[in-house]
């Protein structure tokens, strides 16, 4: 009896250490899941990827679960050192959802080049997207062709250094990392503050051309503006 | 000066939010291709434990890398997905040509990227020619610039152990193939040897191999994500962009970014749209080209393959190709 009590001490050690790596992939599954569920990738990845990191959590769970179930009899290795940047890294990651400023992460980017703006021209001026009048922009710049259009548009507040802030949005093809921002200017009602950077806002107005060093560009007069709540989906494909 | 510090505190906390989130995102969408090129691994290290069939692919100077190039056909994964397969390649065997060939070209010759490089770019089809033939360039000259190494100067500690098992027994000593004879053998050698008592692999072992696989180079796949995202988020993305009108100083401005922004070979050429009206045709093929080979957050994953002297090798060679790539695309073009 004795024996069989010491026998069961020092092989418990062993089923432990083989079971680790099975912990730290279920760890991962529930990290990956935790982000599907709370919505976080709407804020980080395009719509495409959704999917992906669902399907991996839900694998990375099974195999943990097999793992856990059926240890392997043969050889653990030993890697304890990634296992703890990753155990360490996917607590992280649960603890602290992303807040990113979007404006400090649009600060650091050049403007997004869009194209496709026939769909746009074709939709009545005041059920245009910002991302809209930001393609038909740049495809006829001309300011003219808009001044005295109807818009009702909802953006973040993107601080332009020397200049008023613009609305805007962030696109995305891949994740956060290849945002890249669209803003139109805005002309702010006289006597008020400019609205702070990030504050998420609709603004109904009209457009009206206006001189920018030197030349004429589209500038959106704001008549009304609401602050609203940061949407679920903050970033455009 | 209260308000002034509270105002840099407020502008650092910000920035780091926005590190911590680019980080999520890089890392988030490459998890996925991680576990898909560790499958496949998996796969290959079942169907073909010994690497007697893989040891039978191309072998000469041009038909090696190209065979292995080829291969993305077959294997659609991105620079993540492809690392843990070309390892399992190179721990069985295979010709190293061949494996380096699809190291280094698969991420680009394969059908989603370049879809993907055609929805982008449908008025460059200059670029949907161009981008997998330079790409393969690349992988004829990086294979054989780094099989002027031997070996041991190559490819990392464990994985080269892990080939030399593969080798024939009159090329290696018992020391030097750490088979367990003599001295401490490597776990992934414990591990084939449990499978030869047994004849095959069994699914849990197949099983075991793959988690720490994917434990190993996870681990290596976050450093090189929080290294991505700091270095993009604070230093503006326009500073590499401005750098360059300039023919030559616009490709090596393009070649930094592909090198900081490290996104997924199938989606880089939807990002490269955003800027290629500000760069040159050059500089466009060379983001395009370096990205998949090399980018901040792959450097940490192709440590597991190569040296590190090895890694700077391949660093200088792709950079040095593409440049000369770029040039000679702007001479034509601009």
């Amino acid at each position: 009896m004795p024996n069989s009590v010491g026998a069961g001490a020092s092989a418990q050690p062993g089923v432990v250490v083989k079971q680790l790596p099975y912990l730290v992939l279920g760890l991962w599954g529930v990290v990956l899941l935790k982000c599907w569920a709370d919505g976080r990738l709407n804020l980080l990845l395009h719509s495409n990827f959704h999917s992906l990191v669902l399907a991996t959590g839900v694998i990375f769970l099974l195999l943990a679960s097999a793992g856990l179930r059926w240890p392997p009899s043969g050889p653990s290795r030993r890697n304890y050192l990634p296992m703890a940047v990753l155990s360490l890294s996917g607590i992280a990651l649960m603890l602290w959802p992303p807040k990113p400023s979007l404006s400090t992460l649009a600060a650091n980017r050049s403007s997004a080049q869009l194209g496709d703006s026939e769909l746009s021209f074709l939709s009545p001026p005041e059920q245009r997207s910002l991302s809209d009048w930001v393609r038909l922009l740049n495809s006829q710049p001309d300011p003219q062709l808009y001044a005295g259009n109807p818009v009702q548009v909802s953006g973040f507040v993107l601080a332009v250094p020397g200049a008023p802030p613009e609305i805007a949005r962030l696109l995305v093809r891949c994740c956060l990392a290849d945002a890249t921002p669209v803003g139109l200017a805005v002309r702010w009602p006289p006597k008020q503050q400019w609205p702070t950077p990030d504050r998420w806002l609709q603004i109904n107005g009209v457009m009206a051309v206006e001189s920018h060093q030197g030349v004429l560009r589209a500038v959106l007069v704001a008549r009304k503006i609401k602050p609203i709540k940061a949407p679920a989906r903050p970033l455009e494909p | 000066m209260a308000n002034q510090v509270a105002l840099v505190n407020e502008a650092l906390m910000q920035q780091l939010a926005t590190v911590w989130a680019v980080f999520q995102g890089l890392l988030l969408e490459a998890i996925p291709f991680l576990l898909i090129g560790v499958a496949i691994s998996s796969v290959a290290m079942a169907w073909d434990p010994r690497g007697k069939w893989l040891q039978k692919l191309p072998q000469g100077a041009l038909t090696g890398p190209l065979s292995g190039a080829l291969l993305g056909f077959a294997l659609p994964a991105c620079e993540c997905g492809n690392v843990p397969v070309a390892r399992r390649m190179i721990a069985v065997g295979a010709p190293l040509g061949t494996a380096l060939g699809f190291l280094f070209a698969a991420p680009v010759l394969n059908p989603v990227v370049l879809l993907s490089t055609w929805a982008a770019f449908p008025d460059k089809p200059w670029l949907l020619l161009l981008r997998p033939a330079g790409s393969v360039l690349i992988a004829l000259l990086l294979s054989g610039l780094l099989q002027l190494l031997c070996e041991s100067d190559l490819l990392n500690g464990e994985l080269l152990a892990e080939r030399n098992l593969s080798q024939p027994l009159a090329k290696f000593s018992l020391l030097e193939r750490r088979s367990g004879l003599i001295g401490e053998p490597l776990p992934q050698i414990k591990l084939l040897n449990e499978a030869n008592k047994n004849g095959d692999f069994q699914p849990i072992q197949l099983l075991s191999h793959g988690v720490n696989e994917f434990l190993e180079l996870g681990s290596l796949l976050l450093l090189g994500c929080g290294l991505a995202a700091l270095i993009q988020t604070l230093i503006p993305r326009d500073l590499f962009l401005l750098l360059g009108q300039a023919p030559t100083l616009s490709i090596i401005s393009a070649m930094l970014l592909a090198l900081v922004v490290s996104v997924c070979s199938s989606v880089d050429a939807f990002l490269a749209l955003g800027f290629a009206e500000q760069i040159t045709p050059g500089a466009l093929l060379a983001f395009l080209l370096l990205g998949p080979v090399i980018d901040l957050k792959s450097v940490s994953l192709l440590s597991k393959v190569f040296t590190w002297p090895a890694l700077a090798l391949v660093l200088a060679g792709v950079c040095l190709t593409v440049l000369v790539l770029g040039q000679a695309l702007n001479l034509v073009l601009l």
